[in-house]
This record gives C-alpha cells, sequence and structure tokens, in this order.
C-alpha cells in the first residue's frame, strides 16, 4: 500500500484525529501518556468495542441492530442470577450461559427480520424493549452487588495477562479482555474476508436484490449476522460484570446509540456494504478517549455529549463530502 | 441457419387477467446475435425472464441444444448450467466489491465452497478479461467505474459460468454512442468464440448495427422473425408500432420571429461547467442542443431555470434583463424546464395524475380564504389529460399507473399549465419506445407553431434533426458550433464534430 491510497482513507482521517486529541490531552495532563493510563483505557473499552464489532457487522449487511445492548445486559443478569442460585462459581459457565442468551436473541431477531422481511430498525427497537422489559419482570430489578459477585468472575476481571511492576512495589499490566478483544477481532476479520457467508454479507449489504439473483442464501445470512452480534453482545456481557463487579439489569442499556456513533465514525456506511474492522476500532478508541478524557483537561462531563455529537456530524460530513466527490468523477469517467 | 441452441416454442405467460406472452416463439442459433425488440409492455422482458427460469410459462416449452429441462420452463440455476447468462438492464453489480469478485461471485457460489481463495478470484476474474481483451484494475470497486466498465464486468462475470447464450435486457440505455460501439466490437469477439448474443432493445439503430435476426413483439405476440438484411428502418417501426412513423424536417415559422429575441443568454459563464454560451432563441423556433454527457448541456439547462446558478452572464426574455435565482424567479418569467430525470425530478409518482399536473399552478386555482378549488383543481387536470391524450380512466389514478411515454405526458401537460414562453426539454424521450416517442415529438412541434419557444436537448442527434431547425453543438461546457438549417447537415457530420472535438479535448 502506497502513501497516496492511504490518504484516501477515512480510517487515516480519523487516526490523525485521536492522535492530535491525544496531543492535546497530553500536553494539558501529562499522566494521558503513561502504558498505565492506556491499559487502563484498554481494560474499560474492550467490552464497548466488542460490542461494536457487532454491531459493524450488522451494519455491513445492510441493517441495524439496536437492540445488542439490551441482549448483552439479560446475557449478564440471566447468567449471574443463574451463577448465584445454582452455587456454580466458574467464569466459563458465565460466558456460556451468557453466550447462549445473546445466540437466541439474536435468533428472534433473525426471524423476525429475515423470514417476516421487517424493516430491521423497527424491529430491533421493538425486541430491545421486548427483551429488557421481559428481563425486568422474568429476573427481577434487583441490583447484585460486589458481595454477592462469584469470586471467578472478579478474579477474570482483575487478570493481567502483562505485568508490570510501579517504583513502589504494586502492579499494573494489560488485561485480559484485551486478549478476548484480540481474538474476536482476528475471528470476525477472518469471517468477513475469507468464507462465504462473510462474502455474502457484504454482497447483500452491497446489493441485495444481486445477491439473490446470483443465489446467496440470504436467509442463512441474516441469521447468521443477527446471531453473530446476539454472541458478542453476550460475551460483552460478561466482560462488563467483571469489569464494573456489579451487575445492575439497567446498565448497558441506552449505550446503543454512541456505540453505532462510533462504528459509522470508523467509516462504517449506515446504508451497508462498507466498513473495516479497523475502522470502527478507532472510532471507539475516539468516543472512548472523549467520555473518559474531557475531565482530565478538566471540561465538564457534560461536554462530552456535545463533543461527541460534533464529531459524529463533522465525521458524517466528511464522508458525504467524500462520496459527492467521488460521484463527480464517476460522472467525469462516464 | 447454423445450429439451434435455443429454441421456445409457443410460450404463453398470463399475470392477473393481462395476457403478457400469447404463443410466442423465439430462435437462437449458435454464435448467432439474435435480436429481440418491441415496445415497452410488449413482453421482451417477460420472455427474458421465462428463458432464465425466473418465470415459469403457462405453457409452451423452452429447449436448450434440444433438450428440454423442465416442463414450461426451468428453474434458475438450471438454466445457468446450461449456460444461459442474463444480463439485466441493472447489471446486478455489488457496487461496494471490487471489480475481481463482482466477475468471479457466481463463480465462487457454484462451487459450493465454504471459505474464499483470493487468489482463485483474482485469476479468474483476469481470464475473463482477457478472453474479451479488457484491462480493468481488478481491485478498484466497481461504485468508482463508469457503466461502460461496469457493463463489462457483468459480461465478464457471465463469461466465468462458461456463457453459451448471453441475454443483454436494454444494454445500451446508459452509455454514450462511442461505448456502444465498444460494446458491440466486444460482442463480436464473444461471438467468433462461438458465444450467442440475445440482444433486447429499442433503439431501432442498434439493432440494425449489430443483429443477424430480429424477432419483433408487440401487445405480447410474435409479428414476426426477420433476417436484418431484409427490414429498413420504416418498415421496422411498422412493424412494431403497426403505425407509420414519418419525419418531416421542422420548418419554423419566419413570420413569427419578433424584433427583439424571446429569449437570449450572453456571456453565461460557471467554472467546470460551461463557458461564455451566447445565443437567442426566436418565437416558434425549435433550437436544438446535442452533445456528449458532460458537455454542458444540461447545466445550461439548469441555470436558465433557477437550478444552477451561473458565475456570470445575462439572461433576457422579451430584451429585459431577468434575475432568476430559482425555478419560481423562472416561472414568473415564463420558462419551464421538462428535467432530464423524469423520475427523480419530474414527478410524484404515488400522486395521483391530476394533482401531478396542477402542482406548478396551484396558486391560479385558489378562491376564498386561500383555499384550494376541488372542482376548479379537476378541471385543470381533466383539460390537459384531454388534450396531451393521457391515457387513463380517470386523473384520479396514480402517475405510476401509466407507462412511460404517458408518464412523460404528464410531466409535459404540467409544464404547460404555467403557460410558458420558452419551454426547455432535457431529454424528452429518454427511456421512452418509438411510437410514444413520435407522440411527443408531435406535441412539441405543434407548440413551437402555435409560438412557444422550445429548447430540445437530446442526446440523440437524429431526434434533435428531425424536430429542431436549428442546432448547437456543446463540448466541454463550450458551444462549438451552430447549424443555422438543421436541414443543411447530417447526422453523421454532426457526431463527427463532436467525438472529435470530445477526442482533442481528451488528448490535450
Amino acid at each position: 500500500m502506497n502513501l497516496k491510497s492511504l490518504f484516501k482513507k477515512n480510517e487515516t482521517y480519523l487516526l490523525l484525529i485521536v492522535i492530535v486529541f491525544s496531543i492535546v490531552i497530553t500536553t494539558i495532563n501529562p499522566v494521558f501518556m503513561t502504558w498505565e493510563n492506556m491499559f487502563d483505557l484498554l481494560r474499560s473499552s474492550s467490552g464497548t468495542a466488542v460490542l461494536a464489532i457487532g454491531i459493524f457487522v450488522v451494519l455491513l449487511s445492510g441493517g441495524i441492530d439496536v437492540s445488542c445492548t439490551a441482549i448483552a445486559i439479560c446475557g449478564q443478569y440471566i447468567a449471574i442470577n443463574v451463577l448465584i442460585a445454582s452455587g456454580v462459581d466458574n467464569i466459563a459457565v458465565a460466558f456460556l450461559i451468557s453466550i447462549g442468551v445473546g445466540l437466541a436473541l439474536g435468533a428472534i431477531n433473525a426471524v423476525f427480520i429475515s423470514i417476516f422481511n421487517l424493516p430491521t430498525l423497527i424491529t430491533t427497537l421493538g425486541t430491545s424493549s421486548l427483551f429488557h422489559g421481559a428481563l425486568l419482570e422474568w429476573f427481577g430489578t434487583k441490583a447484585i452487588n460486589v458481595g454477592n459477585i462469584p469470586d471467578s468472575i472478579k478474579v477474570f476481571g482483575k487478570m493481567n495477562i502483562l505485568t508490570f511492576t510501579r517504583p513502589d512495589g504494586t502492579q499494573y499490566g494489560l488485561s485480559v479482555f484485551f486478549l478476548i478483544l484480540v481474538i474476536i477481532v482476528v475471528l470476525t476479520w477472518f469471517l468477513l474476508k475469507y468464507t462465504m457467508i462473510g462474502r455474502g454479507i457484504y454482497a447483500i449489504g452491497g446489493n441485495r436484490e444481486a445477491a439473490k439473483r446470483c443465489g446467496y442464501n440470504i436467509r442463512k445470512i441474516q441469521f447468521f449476522t443477527y446471531m453473530y452480534a446476539g454472541l458478542l453482545a453476550g460475551v460483552m456481557g460478561v466482560m462488563h460484570l467483571s469489569l464494573i463487579r456489579y451487575s445492575n439489569p439497567n446498565y448497558i442499556v441506552g449505550s446503543e446509540l454512541s456505540v453505532i456513533a462510533a462504528v459509522v465514525l470508523g467509516g462504517t456506511r449506515i446504508s451497508g456494504g462498507t466498513g473495516t474492522i479497523t475502522g470502527t476500532l478507532i472510532g471507539v478508541a475516539l468516543i472512548t478517549i472523549l467520555e473518559k478524557n474531557l475531565v482530565l483537561i478538566g471540561l465538564s462531563s457534560y461536554w462530552q455529549q456535545f463533543f461527541i455529537g460534533v464529531i459524529i456530524i463533522l465525521g458524517v460530513t466528511i464522508t458525504y463530502a467524500q462520496n459527492k466527490i467521488n460521484e463527480r468523477k464517476g460522472l467525469r469517467a462516464a | 441457419m447454423a445450429e439451434v441452441f435455443l429454441e421456445a416454442k409457443g410460450v404463453s405467460k398470463t399475470f392477473v387477467g393481462v395476457k403478457a406472452l400469447d404463443n410466442v416463439d423465439l430462435t437462437i442459433g449458435k454464435g448467432e446475435i439474435h435480436c429481440l425488440i418491441g415496445e415497452n409492455g410488449s413482453g421482451k422482458s417477460t420472455l427474458i425472464k421465462v428463458i432464465g427460469g425466473v418465470y415459469r410459462a403457462d405453457s409452451g416449452s423452452v429447449k436448450i441444444e434440444g433438450r428440454e429441462l423442465h416442463e414450461h420452463g426451468m428453474q434458475t440455476i438450471e438454466t445457468i448450467r446450461a449456460g444461459v447468462q442474463i444480463i439485466y438492464q441493472d447489471l446486478s453489480l455489488f457496487p461496494n466489491l471490487t471489480v475481481a469478485e463482482n466477475i468471479s461471485i457466481n463463480q465462487m457460489l457454484e462451487s459450493n465452497q465454504q471459505t474464499v481463495n483470493w487468489k482463485t478470484i483474482q485469476e479468474s476474474a483476469r481470464k475473463a478479461l482477457d478472453e474479451i481483451g479488457e484491462e480493468i484494475d481488478l481491485n478498484e470497486r466497481v461504485e468508482n467505474l463508469s457503466m461502460a466498465k461496469k457493463q463489462i464486468i457483468a459480461i465478464s462475470r457471465a463469461l466465468t459460468q462458461n456463457a453459451k447464450l448471453i441475454i443483454m435486457d436494454e444494454a445500451t440505455s446508459a452509455i454514450t454512442k462511442e461505448e456502444v460501439d465498444h460494446l458491440f466490437s466486444i460482442i463480436m469477439k464473444l461471438k467468433e468464440r462461438g458465444i450467442s448474443i440475445l440482444f433486447v432493445s429499442h433503439k431501432l439503430s442498434e439493432v440494425f448495427e449489430i443483429s443477424e435476426n430480429i424477432t419483433i413483439l408487440k401487445d405480447g405476440k410474435q409479428i414476426g422473425v426477420y433476417p436484418t438484411s431484409e427490414l429498413d428502418n420504416d418498415k421496422l417501426v411498422y412493424l412494431m408500432t403497426g403505425r407509420e412513423l414519418e419525419y418531416a424536417p421542422y420548418i419554423y415559422n419566419k413570420k413569427l420571429a419578433e424584433e427583439t429575441p424571446l429569449l437570449s443568454v450572453e456571456g453565461l459563464n460557471k467554472e467546470r461547467q460551461f463557458h461564455d454560451i451566447n445565443f437567442n432563441l426566436q418565437k416558434g423556433e425549435i433550437l436544438g442542443i446535442t452533445g456528449l454527457i458532460g458537455s454542458g448541456r444540461t447545466e445550461v439547462a439548469q441555470a436558465l431555470f433557477g437550478l444552477n446558478k451561473p458565475d456570470s452572464g445575462t439572461i433576457k426574455m422579451h430584451g429585459k434583463a431577468v434575475d432568476i435565482k430559482k425555478p419560481e424567479d423562472a416561472i414568473n418569467n415564463g420558462i419551464a424546464l421538462l428535467p432530464e430525470e423524469r423520475h427523480g425530478q419530474g414527478l410524484f409518482e404515488e400522486q395521483s395524475i391530476g394533482d401531478n399536473i396542477v402542482i406548478t399552478i396551484l396558486k391560479s386555482l385558489l378562491v376564498k380564504l386561500g383555499l384550494l378549488s376541488q372542482f376548479k383543481r379537476k378541471k385543470a387536470g381533466d383539460n390537459w389529460i384531454e388534450k396531451l391524450s393521457i391515457k387513463t380512466p380517470t386523473g384520479d389514478n396514480p402517475v405510476n399507473s401509466l407507462s412511460g411515454g404517458n408518464q412523460q405526458r404528464v410531466v409535459l401537460a404540467k409544464w404547460l399549465a404555467t403557460e410558458p414562453d420558452v419551454f426547455i426539454l432535457d431529454g424528452p424521450t429518454i427511456g421512452i419506445d418509438i411510437g410514444s416517442k413520435h407522440t411527443i415529438h408531435e406535441i412539441i412541434r405543434d407548440l413551437a407553431e402555435k409560438g412557444m419557444g422550445i429548447i430540445m436537448i437530446s442526446d440523440e442527434i437524429q431526434e434533435i434533426l428531425d424536430n429542431c431547425n436549428r442546432v448547437l453543438l456543446m463540448s466541454n461546457g463550450r458551444i462549438i458550433k451552430e447549424v443555422e438549417d438543421s436541414t443543411t447537415t447530417t447526422a453523421d457530420e454532426l457526431f463527427d464534430i463532436v467525438t472529435r472535438s470530445y477526442e482533442e479535448e481528451a488528448g490535450a
């Protein structure tokens, strides 16, 4: 890849914004650019990134999923309740339950979307409310405090894959969450690039009618897409639980728009068919830095929402302008 | 005839009471370039879809290489395996994917593999392009390519499937004359390789240029099969429409001219779009403007109608300079524009025919308290439906219930209702079949004879010469030639001028 094509990419500009922003924050507050802070940011944003990758895949297919946060909290809250009720103290079981819930709820989305052919935004708006309402009704509304959280989950939340010692003898490190994120990124990249079903997701996002004509099984692809997003939401549910060591069935829900914003900001087209994982990750990084660090440079946290809005509009404007320019070029070529 | 490749016999197909195909035959030989021609609604698309296995015929048979694969037609996949590839008008490409993937996608799906080998994708795409001697960057996204290139990709894709018959549905509707020539050279290459082509079109000149045999459909019935050499333009038109359509040159009645021209355009400029545009228009004139896509002709039209603000220059109506900033100003000054895209810019397709017609003159339909008079509204709509003989049982039907030709009449009616002095028509007959086209030309001529000034913009140089008394040629934003009397030139001569100037610019 040469320099010229690098500058054609959205990701390059986005990365530049992240870098400039980081420099600004560092000059005001040097703590920002330390390994410790970086590791901490990675740990707390890995869950969001996992969720964002699920939404990214759905957007690629030409759909949208606003129910994934509801699915995540369902997976988390059902898993922790089952663990406590059964007395099983095992992180793997927690993941299995949460992922199972995610796959099942994702399949429900897929039934409405691919079999009844309903519009994806309305469907997932509906199921989001449905899933969350059912959770609160059947599993209760009680928050679970750190004292009641099984040990294996707390241990997992503090597990590091790399550990460093500070001069004063205390330790910090790179969280295991980062490893989960890396695995999911590689898996998703492989699925999208090297499997027929992954290419099918791009195909139906680009031109659904043509995909049908050339023989893709659209129903199968949609089931895969929404169940995969459900699976990732399930993973995120448990990551979130072991990160904050507390479970409130009203958490996570409501953050879907800022996750979607991160994905769209990363260059994924809301109309489907186009986008990259790299872009998605940079988008998440940008939103995370904004969310966590405006306080560091002395701005009130209300500014955070304001800046996210500014960046989304700016990002969309740039993408739109680029498309316009390309269109003109296309016209001239024709 | 050479060996027969495809033979359809007695194919009939009915949709909710409408007989789309009535006992139609079609025979295509190996390596033959066959043309299927007919007006809109004559059953061309239905026949293709029956061959492609998308529709199942009510009766009749389709045999490929003597073998009937299914009663009354086949499954899509069977047809593909038998070597039939259909390239639909929309090309069925994936704009977000690369050239290589678009070409290889069917082959990948056909082989039933689970994983993707990018090397094979590149190789088979390269091979398919090589077969027709084309070179396109395999890693470019299809959305960044021109329509003509996209077509080449669709053809290459058909080749990866071992196509023996390629059906091209209205393949030339969105490309320029030069690109059509290039497409034809590719078709000839395919023929040499023994591949049959079924070329579906309603453009007569192209049909004559490329095909060996012609099957004509009209109202779902087969009118006949003729070797192309036995037909001429008039005969083919007669067979397609059942009417004889003749064009006498439009003679402009100079008595209508006034001392000050109706419209004068002086030194109109807009950066990167058009430069130094000067011309006059007299009452009763039909002024033709032609040039390739991108020559600036549409941009000038939009500037006159307030849709595209020029950087400098003057527009005068009846000798007085007028300031046109938005379409409303243009309408108030007596200028109307029939836009290039009927669907996007001209019509509210779901709304009624009547409402579409009166939308430009709502103010004149107001009564007390500024309310709309339903009575006046209906009267105005019905009046125009009758005047332009729009075929509909009632003006309350939605516009999308009409055929293309009738929809275009609705757009005409809508602008005529404003009683313009100058009427600009940008591509007035794009996508309209030959019979309706003729009717629209007659309406335009009639308007001019009554004293309206008409500016007609079109790709089709022949259309311009048939209907205009004076012609401007545009290239790269400039008027490069003015033909005072259109009877003194020929389409070939004008076409040469346009392409030469285009090539000079491209070379420079």
